[in-house]
């Protein structure tokens, strides 16, 4: 029973992962071939679920492929019902884009292999969706067979000989080649699409992704995380070129909020100082490159002979400037702790807001700042959402890489130390005024980082862009990602920021949910979805000692 | 040679007299103990000495250096480490982890260094880890460096807090109450422990305990306390016989009770 539990749990999370790129789009962008796309996403995280279990349920093979039967139907039959509904919707004239903006009828048909004339008539979209749910349960199983490969055995044949150690390489490339083969077929307007060559396209992906995963678990444990990492990278790259322009904004805004979150998660997570003004250096990083590089800024009209900075330019200096905001901002707090210093943060927040309000002559007032240049490199403009995604998911990669170096530094353990208990920290030698003022420098530099990003990709900028509600949602995502995981961020901003997004027509009742989704985490899972290790433990302390008392 | 002294220390809090005008000596290379009753500001003068009090009165000297106004970590910076009472591990980081915080005063690494992974913040990391792991053998919690520091015993999480406070490489140890909560089996292997601290590592030892069993057995000298003076200072033996420290641990009723009935035995044998 408890199998069947388990099995419907990750059904759901997985639902909820496909749900989301649904609403996201996802069908408009792939046009027939999503089912694929999708399926095989069920696959993989059927896959991943079912491997991370504890080693005695993963050997159990009927309990594994049930759990796979069970994590596809669910998520089939969970996105059938939805599919049902905005079709049955759509029949009666009802524009569901209106608040699912990216739910058309053409993104029904795409899911159920019909076309947008189908939809609107009378043709039922149940056997399509019957094809759908079937397709997910078929992936799910496959998923869970491909856990039970004996990959520990045949890693050990392959080591032991070095031609067969090649082929499992070549077997890596090989997914990649094919899509590609894939790809340049349907660009040269060979038809894969419909539904017979779906299915077969399917099989064919199947193949090479479990031929992948093969290789991956063929080559040395050493080095499957740098293959992961490059597999993420080119996933990463491929992303913005499949989406379209609505997509690729969300998700910049996203990847801006995770340059933020990660800033942030260095001074409330590990430092353990919890900052409420936080926007405030993400103001000062926007007012930084936008002053000195927009043509109508003070800056630029008042200083004679002098042009404005181009945005790599001005990148560096927002960053210095939003650092040592940081560093003032960090002085006078450095004694305070907890509530105190939540309350202080949070004015200074809302004084950054009114400073940019009220200094009229120099940030332009309440008419903000305008025509900011799009940043240039070798004279192609990235000013489009797109290039804006890839700079921002440059900019993620590089914080994240400096994050990680901190935290598993000296300074980092001081950090945590910290975090646990000042006083001691202290005791043990460790300079507090030092690491308080490096937590909030480093924090706000990555905020004005962030900021300067920001302006870039607004053009023009006001003072309502940097109220206390970015704080909040930035304090949020970190929140419910889960504190001091930096995966946690990721997915945070992913849930946080950009379902709001997809939902903007209904932007009135997003607060309303927003709420609603951080009391049920509280209660249900106060860690975060993807807590660090540490931090859950603190959480689940008194769950701990009943569990081992009752034992 | 004087390692640690403290002349006419007062520390106040609003109008209780916490410390009341303490002198104070430690000698190099000693086991001393502070005794007293409960609230007779021992760990109060503890705190004076690592700086996380600023005393209101008189100096305190550590290696003919003052230490009035200094701050914690330059005091732990000097050569002192302490334990506390009340066990003050960082119970979510890894008994490694905690050790490795503890060495923080021999890390000389910069923060930007360990971004670009220089050279001497690998050596010096690999070297850290190294004195962690053998620091953890000293102390007998081999192979357990991974676990996280709240998930120990009680009794090795009192070692690890040593360890952590000898992670510091310092001159003097304080100890704050190290067997409280201990059987006397677990009481007798740390004082065994102490003694190997100064006999090896030559480390001056000062203790607070209440366990006179162990403070008659481990101290060779011995400061008692009460309501923040000092009212007797001497060996165990002459601790022992002093008839003020016998009144400020039982009362003056029962002490005077104790006299008259040591005199009338007296008189009756006589």
């Amino acid at each position: 029973m408890n199998n069947l539990k388990e099995g419907f749990r990750y059904g759901l999370i997985s639902y909820g992962i496909i749900l989301y790129l649904n609403l996201l789009g996802i069908p408009l962008n792939f046009g027939d071939i999503v089912l694929t796309i999708f399926s095989l996403l069920i696959g993989l995280l059927s896959f991943a679920f079912l491997r991370k279990r504890p080693n005695h349920l993963r050997k159990n093979l009927r309990n594994t492929l049930v759990q796979g039967l069970i994590i596809g139907l669910v998520s089939g039959l969970g996105l059938s019902i939805v599919t049902y509904i905005f079709a049955s919707l759509q029949k009666d004239g009802i524009n569901v884009a209106q608040v699912f903006a990216q739910v058309k009828p053409e993104h029904t048909g795409a899911l159920t292999g019909l076309t947008k004339e189908e939809v609107l008539g009378d043709v039922s979209v149940l056997p399509g969706l019957l094809q759908l749910t079937l397709l997910f349960t078929f992936a799910g199983f496959i998923g869970s067979a491909l856990t039970q490969l004996p990959v520990e055995k045949l890693r050990k044949q392959f080591d032991s000989k070095s031609g067969l150690k090649t082929i499992s390489r070549a077997l890596f490339v090989l997914p990649f080649f094919f899509y590609g083969l894939f790809m340049l077929l349907k660009v040269e307007g060979v038809q894969i699409a419909g539904t017979e060559e779906n299915n077969l396209g399917m099989l064919f992906i199947f193949l090479f992704i479990g031929a992948a995963l093969f290789a991956l678990r063929a080559v040395e444990p050493g080095r499957q995380k740098s293959i992961l990492v490059i597999l993420l990278v080119v996933l990463m790259l491929l992303l913005p070129h499949f989406a379209d322009l609505k997509q690729n904004a969300i998700l910049g805004v996203v990847g801006i909020f995770i340059v933020m979150g990660i800033g942030l998660n260095i001074v409330v997570g590990y430092a353990g100082l919890l900052d409420l003004g936080y926007v405030a250096f993400f103001a000062v990083g926007a007012y930084a490159y936008a002053l000195l590089s927009s043509p109508e800024s003070y800056v630029v009209l008042n200083l004679p002979g002098f042009e404005g900075v181009n945005f790599w330019a001005g990148l560096p200096i927002a960053i210095i400037i939003g650092a040592f905001a940081g560093f003032l901002l960090g002085v006078p707090v450095l004694r305070m702790r907890g509530d105190y210093l939540a309350i202080v943060t949070l004015g200074f927040g809302e004084i950054a807001r009114l400073l940019v309000l009220n200094l009229r002559d120099y940030t332009g007032g309440p008419g903000g700042v305008i025509n900011i240049p799009a940043p240039i490199l070798f004279g192609m403009d990235l000013g489009n959402p797109r290039d804006i995604l890839y700079i921002a998911m440059a900019f993620g990669l590089i914080v994240t890489f400096f994050t990680v170096r901190l935290r598993d530094s000296r300074l980092g353990r001081a950090w945590i130390a910290m975090r646990e208990d000042e006083d001691v920290a202290q005791a043990m030698g460790i300079n507090l005024v030092a690491i308080k003022l490096l937590a909030f420098a480093s924090g706000a530099a990555i905020a004005g980082m962030a900021g300067a990003l920001y302006a870039t990709r607004q053009v023009n900028i006001f003072p309502d862009n940097f109220a206390l509600d970015v704080s909040i949602n930035v304090l949020s995502l970190i929140i419910i990602g889960g504190i001091g995981s930096l995966e946690g961020v990721v997915l945070g901003a992913i849930v946080l920021i950009g379902l709001p997004e997809i939902l903007r027509t209904v932007d009135e009742y997003r607060i309303v949910a927003f709420g609603a989704l951080l009391v049920t985490m509280m209660i249900v899972r106060p860690e975060g979805i993807l807590p660090s290790t540490r931090r859950k433990r603190t959480l689940h302390v008194h769950e701990d000692s009943e569990s081992t008392s009752t034992k | 040679m004087v390692v640690l002294s403290s002349q006419g220390v007062t520390k106040k809090f609003g109008g209780l007299v916490a410390v009341n005008n303490f002198d104070f000596e430690l000698p190099q290379g000693m086991i001393v103990s502070i005794i007293g009753p409960n609230g007779a500001g021992k760990t109060t003068f503890f705190n004076c000495i690592t700086g996380f009090y600023e005393i209101d009165e008189g100096i305190i000297l550590f290696d003919g250096l003052l230490l009035n106004g200094k701050s914690p970590d330059k005091i732990t910076r000097m050569g002192i480490a302490r334990t506390y009472q009340n066990i003050r591990l960082f119970a979510n980081m890894t008994v490694t982890e905690n050790i490795l915080v503890g060495a923080e005063p021999h890390l000389k690494s910069f923060w930007f260094e360990a971004i670009f992974q220089t050279r001497r913040v690998k050596l010096e990391e690999l070297e850290a880890q190294q004195d962690a792991q053998r620091m953890l053998n000293f102390v007998g919690l081999k192979g357990i460096g991974d676990q996280l520091a709240r998930n120990l015993p009680y009794g090795s999480q009192r070692r690890l807090e040593i360890a952590r406070a000898l992670a510091s490489k310092p001159k003097l140890l304080l100890l704050d109450e190290p067997t409280s909560g201990m059987n006397p089996q677990e009481s007798a292997e740390l004082m065994r422990f102490i003694r190997n601290l100064r006999d090896e590592l030559g480390i001056t030892i000062l203790l607070i305990e209440h366990d006179m069993r162990v403070v008659m057995a481990i101290s060779e000298n011995i400061y008692v306390m009460d309501f923040g003076t000092k009212i007797a200072e001497g060996t165990p033996n002459e601790i022992q016989r002093n008839p003020r420290v016998i009144e400020a641990y039982l009362g003056r009723g029962i002490a005077t009770g104790l006299k008259t009935q040591t005199a009338k035995t007296k008189a009756s044998n006589q």
